[in-house]
């Protein structure tokens, strides 16, 4: 059932995940586990983008660095949180976004068994979620852009998810 | 449970082979497969860990292994091999991310099937990690397991280590 629409609230969710400390850019140490939830969001306009996993194929060589280089112009078009989402786990979340040098820029969120993105009618049948962008403003879908194709349609997504943004049409 | 003299449970572990390339932690690498039946007449040195870049495993376990690589190698050790629930592109950076390189083989245990079979998994649904493989070590000698070390605390490290291991080769 799909519940993710342009107009409609966000569901409920609570991501673990690894707040950055400068102390984790050595990569060695581990870092101590928090949480996001969506109430944290209230009021704030938050740019999500999921990806099936992290380290994988496009994901890896394309979405994330993407986000990063574009942090500050999105800042400036009034986004307070960036996240990327996947249902593998903090401790992977985290890795990864050390190993991309995202530091404090990108929250590296674990959806947990996907079960938020199922809620939005975004987790594949393997359990992984889907490849989507969504831009949240005070916790209400403004944007949503889902990839159905992977790899090369899926860069499309996301850069008219970005362009959107920028655009100042989200 | 599996003990000591019992032939190892045939299985096929997803992987990414290292190539230099590779040390770009933005490459991918190409999937490819890992099957027991390649260690026939091979001495494997294979040790579980319950998650890749978590705690205990990644300040300790991977390292110890890195680092004594040339004494496990001279002792005829032919292959190790890290194996952990994550899928292969995870335990590809992980192992990138603690300079692996062509040394240790980092390979996906998908649905912790191979440590099932083994008897040393462990339920972490209730932190949300689902199960994962136990914390063991494993001398394989031509498919029959001659040492079985297994940590009875996940979050320790002190049977499953290199060293421990290099002092039962």
């Amino acid at each position: 059932m799909m519940s993710a629409q342009v107009g409609n609230k966000i569901p409920d969710g609570s991501f673990p995940y690894i707040p950055y400390t400068p102390g984790l850019a050595d990569g060695k140490s581990c870092g101590v586990p928090s949480k996001v939830t969506t109430d944290d969001w209230k009021g704030k306009r938050v740019v999500i983008f999921a990806v099936p996993g992290a380290f994988t194929p496009t994901c890896h060589v394309s979405h994330l660095p993407g986000f990063v280089s574009k942090y500050d112009e999105l800042k400036a078009k009034g986004v307070d949180v960036i996240a990327c989402l996947a249902s593998n786990d903090h401790w992977v979340m985290s890795g990864w976004g050390r190993v991309e040098g995202v530091e404090d820029k990108i929250l590296m969120l674990s959806d947990v068994d996907g079960a938020w993105s199922e809620k939005l009618g975004l987790k594949r049948p393997d359990g992984r979620t889907k490849r989507y962008a969504i831009i949240i403003d005070d916790l209400v879908i403004k944007s949503l852009e889902v990839s159905w194709h992977a790899l090369f349609l899926s860069q499309i997504a996301m850069d008219t998810a970005l362009m959107r943004i920028l655009g100042g049409k989200g | 449970m599996v003990q000591i003299g019992d032939t190892i449970p045939s299985a096929t572990f997803a992987y990414i082979p290292y190539t230099p390339e590779l040390e770009d932690i933005a490459a991918c690498g190409a999937p490819s497969k890992l099957s027991t039946d390649s260690w026939k007449g091979k001495k494997v040195v294979l040790f579980a860990v319950p998650g890749a870049f978590t705690p205990t495993c990644h300040v300790s376990h991977l390292p110890s292994y890195v680092k004594h690589y040339s004494e496990l190698k001279a002792k005829g050790v032919d292959e190790i091999v890290c194996i952990a629930t994550n899928d292969m592109f995870v335990m590809s950076a992980w192992g990138r991310a603690n300079g692996t390189a062509d040394k240790i083989i980092m390979a996906s245990d998908t649905d912790a099937k191979f440590s099932a079979a083994l008897g040393h998994t462990v339920d972490l649904s209730g932190a949300g990690f689902g199960t994962r493989t136990g914390r063991y070590a494993l001398v394989i000698d031509n498919l029959k397991v001659v040492v079985l070390e297994v940590e009875t605390n996940p979050s320790a490290m002190e049977v499953t280590s290199a060293e421990h291991i290099l002092s039962k080769l």
